[in-house]
């Protein structure tokens, strides 16, 4: 008989020394793969400056949103004569690409972020404070300065926002009897309106659904509009500690649950589920919480849709959406590029970058209904109206330094208990619980 | 007299003989060099950068202080951590020896000519050669629960339809099923260069001795595979704690962390939550963990080895 061991040592075979070599290396280099961002990857930036005079600014930006800084850049050199070289990247890796820039001493000298990423910036000292900011801050609506805004000063300028509002699939609502939608804020639905209407719509199958909200993954802070709704608080009101056994949150909690309990929104419509507008899209749900950012998205799906205001409780409100643009404290060419975010800031600069990329100015003085959007003007303007629901209580619980780290908090917890069987007070500690835990680590 | 004079004194020529071992060690390294330059520098100095990182609180913007063991003590009363460790463990012990099966079976049937044999070679060396993300993605579609063809076949059949995305356990199932044939077409491959390195006289000599073709199987060729099953093992091992984009694309670590695995986690504690501390502490556990696995494993084989 033969036995394996006489044909055991073929020089094909992988021999152990080979093996474990192999597999140290990847160990070693695999193991924290996960982690390549801690080996400071390429920034896709050149830096400060680019020894020319010329202004560096990261941005990410979709076609349109493109040609409008470019349109801003233009002006702003034949006004001043300073170029602004733009780096547009894409929005995973913009963050990477300024935080490189910072680590290697070769920051840019401008950078657009969203206003939820502001404050750690903001933290760490790296923000220039706005020259001009008792000039500017007249003009502005309150809630967004108050989102680049501390006690030490202003640290950019609010560009633009944007914010979410209930679209209907026209033709899956049909035979809703909803009647005709509200038209202005002050009508919008209460929630007990808004629950009625979704339980009239009838599923055209099995697998449609009535509703999905927009709190998956980056967006899970949206579901603090329903407990500011609900006149509630997650964060305290010194923001350093969290509000345990909210009355308003504990109502949030039971109003969103049972929108899964009673099947209106399918399961995988959680917070770490699909998004929103992609069931909207295909026709999973009939109705969806959508930002106005994606009606040029929408556009593209080929059936009718209408929008409504999002509903209503004790108060209305409505996320904070939306990008600052900010200037770095260390860069040598700061006070240019604190001139180049005033210029951007002016009323005809913003309406012209707001109309061309169809997001919604933040300035008081802008009359938004004079501004020519490409794509469904009349929904924009009904998102116009929304957007003065952005409630500076919320907008404070979403700026803090944390929030990176609060939001994938909450995102995991609601995750677990709007598909958990957990009673609304248990499912609510858990919530706080877990975000106490981060803000004592943060 | 010290013993070195002594040694050269009493063993005349072994000073010339050193001339060239050195010479010979020197080219070594020379040769060597550039892959350690390589090594230390994409391998070494990030997997000491990332243990320096995970001691401090660096939120991946400006200066981080440092903390400690504070990550590592976090860490141990984190439950989504434990979950995380769990479902990889979990998935270790179910993909690993599924895989092995499937990539012998695979290549046992494509070492044979058979119909639609290219096909099949097709279908399980494909996702192999492709991007993991448009594997995932393949994935998601397929196993969508309301648009996906799966369900669909299944509501044809009058079966029941899982709810791929929101049921934890038909999730994992689903991630399971698209890593199986994402990662087969490696074990088919080395299984197929393995099997035609099989010296075809052991075969015969077994078959002239009254083996089965299972026998011949399970007592000939698999114990001359064992090599192979070994490196295959180790690799898929690592491989498992190192899967990534198929999670995050089919699931991101949902239905309430069923299917979340330590690098999912640590890439979104890191970037996501902005907690780049937490995330290399975590990063640094599974390298501390799959290093000491496959010591270990290492160990057992050989003192298995020894034993024959």
């Amino acid at each position: 008989m033969v036995t394996p061991a006489q044909n055991a040592s073929r020089p094909t075979d992988p021999t152990r020394r080979r093996v474990l070599g192999a597999a140290g290396a990847l160990a070693a280099g695999g193991a924290l793969s996960a982690c390549s961002g801690f080996s400071t990857p390429d920034s896709g930036g050149s830096g400060s400056g680019s020894g020319d005079g010329a202004l560096t600014m990261i941005t990410w930006a979709s076609d349109v949103e493109s040609a409008a800084f470019a349109a801003l850049a233009d002006g702003f050199e034949a006004e001043t004569g300073t170029a602004v070289d733009l780096q547009v990247v894409p929005y995973s890796e913009v963050l990477t690409a300024v935080d490189t820039g910072l680590r290697t001493d070769s920051p840019p000298d401008l950078f657009r972020v969203s206003y939820t990423d502001v404050a750690a910036y903001r933290r760490q000292g790296v923000l220039a404070d706005l020259a001009d900011a008792d000039t500017l801050e007249p003009a502005f609506l309150l809630a967004f300065w108050a989102a680049v805004t501390d006690e030490r000063g202003t640290f950019g300028v609010p560009h633009h926002t944007d914010t979410s509002m209930v679209l209907l699939n026209t033709a899956a609502v049909a035979s809703a009897g909803l009647g005709p939608l509200p038209t202005t804020l002050d009508d919008a639905w209460t929630w007990e309106q808004f629950a009625d209407a979704l339980a009239r719509i009838q599923p055209s199958r099995a697998d449609t659904y009535a509703f999905a909200a927009n709190w998956q993954n980056a967006g899970a802070y949206r579901w603090l509009n329903f407990v500011d709704q609900a006149g509630g608080r997650l964060l305290s009101e010194d923001l350093r500690s969290v509000v345990t056994d909210d009355p308003g949150a504990l109502k949030a909690l039971t109003f969103t649950r049972d929108l899964f309990r009673r099947q209106l929104t399918p399961a995988n419509a959680s917070a770490r589920g699909q998004a929103a507008s992609d069931l909207f899209l295909n026709q999973t749900v009939a109705t969806a919480f959508a930002g106005d950012f994606l009606l040029s998205e929408i556009e593209g799906g080929g059936f009718e849709y209408s929008a409504t205001f999002l509903p209503r409780d004790v108060n209305a409100s409505a996320d904070l959406g939306g990008n600052a643009l900010v200037a770095v404290e260390a860069s040598p060419n700061r006070d240019r590029a604190l001139e180049f975010l005033t210029y951007c800031a002016q009323a005809e600069q913003m309406a012209a970058f707001c109309t061309a990329a169809s997001v919604l100015p933040t300035r008081g003085d802008i009359d938004a209904s004079s501004l020519r959007y490409p794509v469904r003007p009349d929904l924009m303007e009904l998102y116009v109206q929304q957007a003065q629901a952005i409630r500076e209580p919320l907008v404070q619980q979403v700026v803090v330094p944390s929030f990176s780290a609060i939001n994938a908090q909450l995102r995991d917890r609601l995750d677990e208990v709007f598909l958990g069987g957990d009673d609304d007070a248990t499912a609510l500690r858990r919530i706080t619980d877990g975000v106490a835990a981060v803000l004592q680590t943060s | 007299m010290s013993a070195a004079t002594t040694t050269r004194a009493t063993t005349p020529g072994v000073a010339p003989s050193r001339r060239p071992a050195v010479r010979r060690w020197a080219t070594s390294y020379l040769m060597l060099a550039p892959a350690l330059v390589l090594f230390g520098v994409f391998v070494l100095y990030p997997l000491v950068g990332a243990v320096r990182i995970s001691l401090t609180n660096s939120t991946g913007i400006g200066q981080a202080q440092f903390v400690g063991l504070a990550n590592y003590r976090a860490m141990l009363a984190d439950p989504t951590f434990w979950q995380a460790a769990r479902n990889t463990a979990l998935l270790a012990v179910v993909s690993v020896p599924v895989s092995l099966a499937l990539g012998l079976a695979i290549a046992l049937l494509l070492r044979e000519r058979i119909p639609g044999g290219g096909l099949f070679r097709a279908v399980f060396l494909a996702p192999y050669v492709i991007s993991g993300v448009v594997v995932a993605m393949a994935g998601r579609w397929v196993f969508d629960q309301n648009v996906g063809i799966v369900d669909r076949v299944l509501a044809g059949a009058g079966l029941p339809q899982p709810d791929w995305q929101s049921d934890g356990t038909a999730a994992a199932v689903s991630v399971v099923l698209v890593l199986l044939w994402a990662r087969s077409g490696l074990a088919v491959i080395l299984y197929l260069s393995a099997l035609q390195g099989i010296d075809r006289d052991v075969l015969e000599a077994a078959e002239l001795d009254g083996a089965s073709s299972w026998q011949r199987l399970r007592e000939v060729v698999w114990p001359l595979m064992r090599p192979t099953t070994f490196f295959l093992t180790v690799m898929m091992v690592i491989e498992t704690f190192q899967v990534f984009d198929i999670v995050w694309v089919m699931t991101k670590g949902g239905p309430a962390g069923s299917t979340e695995l330590l690098v999912t986690y640590a890439y979104g504690q890191g970037f996501a939550a902005r907690r780049e501390g937490y995330g290399s502490a975590i990063g640094v556990v599974v390298f501390v963990v799959v290093l000491a696995a496959t010591v270990l494993w290492w160990r057992a084989q050989r003192s298995s080895e020894d034993e024959q």
